[in-house]
């Protein structure tokens, strides 16, 4: 049902096509291009597109192109990864907090409405400042950390309606141990929101990351990241304005593909619900 | 005692560098007038830093001061060719013209003022006001250095123009000790001058004075009525310091017309400024050279001086990486040709030693790494008795130019068998010059680094602290510079020959002897020396370069061409 | 209703406490610290450091710091900046109004249109209209700020040289209300599209779901006129989630655009809060969080009340 749903989302699935393309693309990008995303070349400075550098090369002469592959993997990534850190998090503390209610509900709730009031961008920029030079890993982290709680929210609204239904009833009557019921019964009923917030999360934290790197924050050259490939092109817009299309264009391409990905499961898993996708300003 | 002998060496210099009493000639009268200058008119600078104070003794930032070369002046200033001029004062005190008194180790240093000097409200500057200046930058807690005033022990007023100086050491910068004049009058009954009006508009003597201070959007000098050389000067009725985010959107401000000046231009945009007849460049070479230093002890905390780096110690290693790098290249396609190759740290100047490095030869490169043992792995990479070629490359986080730089030569060494890392630090903990913020040059954490700083302008001030290898920074005593621990008696002996007498040409000789042993050491890459580039309209004329100061030094002398 | 209020407050209380003990330890961690700034200078010594570190008070222990700073807060005085020694409130006051002006504008600009395109394609729902509204919201929602802006900058600045490149007015001039506007066009447009986005979605969504309930049918079987069902009753009801995430905007009035500001050059909060992370100037950094984050929590607060008062279903007890 689900899936017929989404499958009628035409735009979801020509989605999931770009997005797929563009992660392979990524994924196979020494076998793509020829030229080293790092492999400096003083003679071919800011190159505009033609045959031999489809997108022209950038300040150092290197193939832009290729450097939007190799960016992509860190951009897609860091995305993927900082959603799974952010997912685990705020499943681990909804769980928690919708299931044994009370005081420890208590707790996690006014934690997360803690997080919540800090204003993110700030919070991200204070933590580029602290670690200045940032991997691609403590980024995973760092967003992760602070963008956990909308899942914890969700998984505590499921978990306090369902916690009190019959099936759990009956699961705890014949003696099923605390986790058993919360990892067997409960949770697949919350998976819905789950994925759906979930995607529109690493769209998010796509976008994160890029400004980061877009501020000096982020992900350190040599590495390619498409956030900081804006960067180094903005001293450059007048003479290589290429150098700042191609980077924004691909982290455009990649959000909007999530955010289509994520409007198209929201109707199909969970048309009631509604999550503003939240962008960073 | 070998200290004094040395300081006082480096003040008899400074007092032979110091122009006999020129008089009514001063600095800013030295620029050339080549047209008839224009009254009247608005300039408009953009800055892409924002001054977060302008009081001269809570200034830190650069920007800060070029806004008050447009209103706070000193008792001397110093000209292109590193010689003081008299700007308040009649005269650079100086031994032969009886200004100056050695008394053992002490110094006393007697400054006149010109007759009838005027505050910018109208009031007398006196030599009371010389004196208030040092009691300020001793009594204010938050101020930002005591540099040369920590030197001071009293000053004696024996009338309204005259002030004596009282070292308790031989203070050899002395002429540059009172850059700007502080107004006794109008803040010695202040408590906290950081809580008043006079932290972003001070008060001086200068062509212009501050009118307004709108934060994170501008700043606005309007005529001095009061200038000593007015009325003719300033030609500018008014100078607006305009803030915009990047240098980027500043040139484009600059194009636009929006803007007539633009400071410090990044290297890669003079081309852009070149092309265009409507806009024109001014390129100072500065005294500043950029330069990647070799750690030759183990990279680890509060290293041995002694001890041996396992790849860096090795002389063959280290001239292999000379080699690799294509200094001219850098700088034709980086800073598009705006900089000269790097020859050493003393590049202007009576001492100047400009014998070039070996040149870029990857091919030479190579041969040296074999012949010296250094084998190629599978990957490409070198090892030499089971070490690998294997290094970090520190510089300062976020800049772009460095950056660049970096990937360029990570990829030139990686081509002859060398693997670097980058790994940047923040330049408030690189440059931090403090054991206790963690400098890594300080405490010998680093394989290389690429830094700059700012030469005195006195080659001993630089020379000493930097390469004697008493100047080693340990743990114990983290004062010196010498960052690449090098150790050279013939060095030593020369710097220490070079601090013991007061002949000029001995002592050129002695620092060159002390900078080729630097040299065949091969502990430091000097990359490029840098310059000071700053772009204007055409229309906007009157500017001069001085290498020891900023472009705005002499705005007094602007003027807008109709 | 008002005990719901009061309980709420008193909750915000501690809350805001812990909001204020973790700022300042996350800005006490971070390393570099307020004197980072002077230590490029090669005369600063270590007596200059010990000497200005005991002029801010920094060499007192964590808790003592933190509850002079605290027990300032409360009392209006807000500390002194560690760059320009000006004090916090005013550089914050400083900053405001350009602020305020930016996304007061921008929240205007965004109302305007959210309301009549939300309403107009959940009406018109499949029709070209909507698709095209669709694909933009989509479009914009998914473009970098940072992206979009410096697009704008190169297409509107410097290339077509219509509009100015930066700042709040031209420098030098007199006031004039069509340079001010100019300058307004830029920056407005960044976040506007943007946020119209997401307003535009939301909107669209809860009409949908309004126009398909039964009191609405019930309306039209009545006879009402379309016109009249629409905007009395559809949009009130459907208007109800929008006033929440509008209450939610708020702080951004206050906090401002900080990407967007950094690139057009705004003299407003953003900027402030930039310069002063990048020079850790804590007084300044924590002054900022205090206010930003308590307008979060009062801006959830009143959200939660609004929407409590304008949907007589929910009952808060």
């Amino acid at each position: 049902m689900a899936r017929e749903r989404f499958m009628q989302h035409r735009l979801a699935l020509a989605s999931v096509f770009v997005l797929a393309t563009l992660a392979l693309l990524s994924a196979l990008a020494p076998l793509l291009s020829s030229y080293d995303p790092e492999r400096t070349r003083l003679l071919d400075l800011y190159e505009a597109p033609s045959g031999t550098h489809l997108f022209g090369t950038d300040s150092l002469g290197r193939d832009l192109a290729t450097r939007i592959l190799y960016g992509g993997r860190v951009s897609l990534s860091v995305g993927v990864l900082a959603v799974s850190v952010a997912v685990t998090l705020g499943t681990l503390v909804g769980m928690l907090a919708g299931y044994y209610g009370r005081f420890v509900d208590g707790v996690l709730m006014r934690f997360v409405d803690m997080m919540y009031s800090f204003p993110r961008l700030f919070l991200l920029i204070l933590f580029g400042v602290f670690f200045k030079g940032m991997t691609p890993a403590v980024i995973v982290i760092v967003l992760g950390m602070l963008s956990w709680m909308t899942t914890s929210r969700l998984v505590r609204a499921t978990f306090l309606s369902l916690k009190e239904r019959e099936f759990v009833l009956a699961a705890r009557a014949v003696g099923a141990s605390d986790r058993r019921i919360i990892l067997r019964h409960i949770l697949p009923n919350s998976l819905a929101p789950i994925i759906v917030a979930a995607t529109l999360g690493v769209a998010s934290a796509i976008i994160a990351e890029s400004t980061l790197s877009f501020l000096g924050l982020g992900i350190q050259p040599p590495t390619p990241s498409w956030g900081n490939m804006l960067r180094d092109a903005t001293s450059d817009m007048e003479k290589a304005p290429w150098l700042a299309f191609f980077p924004g264009f691909f982290i455009f391409l990649a959000v909007v593909s999530i955010n289509f990905i994520g409007d198209g499961l929201r109707d199909a898993l969970d048309p009631r619900h509604a999550v503003k996708a939240s962008q960073v300003r | 005692m070998k200290r004094t002998l040395s300081v006082f060496a480096a003040l008899a210099m400074a007092l032979a560098a110091c122009a006999p009493g020129t008089g009514a000639t001063t600095a800013s009268a030295s620029a050339k007038a080549s047209e008839a200058p224009v009254k009247g008119g608005t300039a408009i600078v953009a800055i892409w830093q924002e001054p977060s104070s302008l009081a001269p003794h809570y200034a830190n930032q650069t920007v800060s001061d070029i806004v008050n070369y447009g209103v706070l002046e000193g008792l001397a200033d110093t000209t292109t060719e590193g010689e003081y001029v008299p700007t308040l004062a009649t005269k650079v005190p100086t031994v032969a013209n009886g200004g100056v008194v050695v008394k053992g180790s002490k110094l006393d240093v007697t400054w006149e003022l010109r007759p009838g000097l005027k505050w910018s409200d109208g009031s007398a500057l006196t030599s009371a006001d010389v004196r208030f200046t040092w009691e300020i930058f001793m009594k204010d807690p938050k101020v930002n250095n005591r540099t040369g005033f920590s030197e001071i022990e009293s000053i004696d007023l024996p009338n309204g123009l005259t002030a004596v100086v009282h070292y308790r050491s031989l203070y050899a910068p002395y002429p540059r000790n009172f850059v700007a004049l502080m107004p006794k009058n109008l803040l010695e009954k202040e408590a906290d001058i950081s809580k008043t009006d006079y932290n972003r508009k001070p008060m001086g003597t200068g062509p212009f004075k501050i009118t307004d201070f709108k934060a994170g959007d501008s700043i606005t000098l309007e005529r001095n009525t009061n200038y000593r050389f007015g009325p003719d000067k300033p030609y500018l009725d008014k100078m607006i310091f305009k803030s915009v985010p990047t240098v980027e959107v500043a040139l484009a401000q600059l194009k636009a017309g929006e803007v007539h000046a633009v400071w410090n231009l990044s290297a890669s945009q003079t081309p852009d400024v070149e092309k265009d007849a409507a806009m024109a460049l001014q390129v100072v070479p500065g005294p500043t050279v950029e330069r990647i230093e070799l750690n030759t002890a183990v990279n680890k905390e509060n290293t041995d001086p002694n001890s041996v780096h396992p790849v860096l110690g090795d002389l063959e290693m280290r001239k292999a990486l000379l080699y690799a790098t294509p200094k001219q290249q850098l700088i034709d396609k980086l800073l598009f040709g705006k900089a000269s190759p790097g020859t050493s740290p003393v590049s202007q100047g009576w001492a100047a030693y400009k014998v070039p490095q070996e040149g870029y030869d990857p091919a030479k490169a190579s041969a040296t790494l074999d012949k010296a043992g250094w084998a190629k792995g599978a990957d490409g990479i070198r090892s030499k008795n089971g070490v690998r070629a294997s290094l970090t490359y520190t510089t300062t986080t976020g800049d772009q130019l460095r950056e660049r730089v970096q990937q360029v030569l990570l990829d030139e060494w990686k081509a002859v068998g060398v693997e670097v890392k980058i790994q940047n630090i923040p330049s408030s903990v690189l440059l931090s010059g403090s054991c206790a913020s963690k400098d890594p040059r300080k405490l010998g954490t680093f394989d290389m680094v690429q830094f700059a700083s700012a030469p005195g302008i006195d080659p001993h001030s630089t020379v000493e602290p930097r390469y004697s290898s008493k100047n080693i920074p340990t743990a114990a005593n983290c004062a010196g510079q010498n960052y690449t621990r090098f150790k050279s008696p013939e060095a030593d002996r020369a710097i220490e020959a070079a601090g013991a007498t007061l002949d000029q040409a001995a002592r050129k000789a002695a620092y060159a002897t002390a900078l080729k042993a630097l040299n065949d050491a091969y502990v430091i890459i000097w990359l490029y020396d840098r310059a000071d580039i700053d772009g204007r309209r055409a229309e906007l004329r009157g500017w001069a370069p001085n290498t020891w100061q900023r472009f705005t030094w002499n705005i007094g002398d602007w003027f807008l061409k109709k | 209703m008002s005990r719901y209020i009061v309980r709420r407050l008193v909750q915000a209380l501690p809350l805001l406490l812990a909001i204020s003990v973790v700022s300042f330890a996350i800005l006490k961690v971070t390393p570099g610290g307020p004197l980072a700034a002077y230590e490029g200078n090669p005369n600063f010594t270590d007596d200059d450091r010990i000497r200005l570190e005991h002029a801010f008070g920094l060499d007192r222990p964590l808790p003592i710091q933190y509850l002079s700073w605290f027990s300032g807060f409360l009392t209006g005085d807000w500390g002194y900046s560690f760059a320009s020694h000006q004090p916090v409130l005013s550089l914050i006051f400083e900053r405001l109004p350009a602020t305020l002006y930016l996304m007061g504008t921008v929240f205007l600009v965004v109302l305007l249109l959210a309301i009549p395109i939300g309403v107009l394609t959940a009406l018109k729902q499949y029709s070209a209209f909507d698709h095209v509204v669709t694909g933009a919201t989509f479009t914009f929602l998914s473009t970098p700020t940072f992206w979009l802006g410096l697009l704008l900058i190169i297409v509107f600045g410097l290339d077509l040289r219509w509009l100015p490149l930066g700042g709040i007015a031209t420098s030098g001039a007199p006031f004039d209300v069509g340079d001010r506007l100019r300058h307004l066009i830029l920056p407005v447009a960044t976040i506007a599209l943007v946020q119209l986005g997401s307003h535009v979605r939301f909107l669209r969504a809860s009409m949908l779901e309004t126009i398909g309930q039964d009191f609405l049918r019930t309306a039209r079987a009545k006879g009402l006129g379309e016109r009249v069902v629409v905007l009395r009753h559809a949009l009130k009801n459907a208007a109800i989630p929008l006033v929440t995430i509008v209450a939610l905007d708020v702080p951004e009035l206050f906090v401002g655009a900080l990407v967007t500001e950094q690139i057009f050059g705004w003299p407003g909060m953003g900027r402030l809060f930039w310069d002063a992370a990048t020079r850790s100037d804590y007084p300044v950094l924590q002054g900022i969080l205090a206010v930003s984050s308590t307008l979060i929590v009062f801006a959830n607060l009143t959200a939660d009340v609004l929407y409590g008062y304008l949907d007589p279903r929910i009952r808060y007890s």
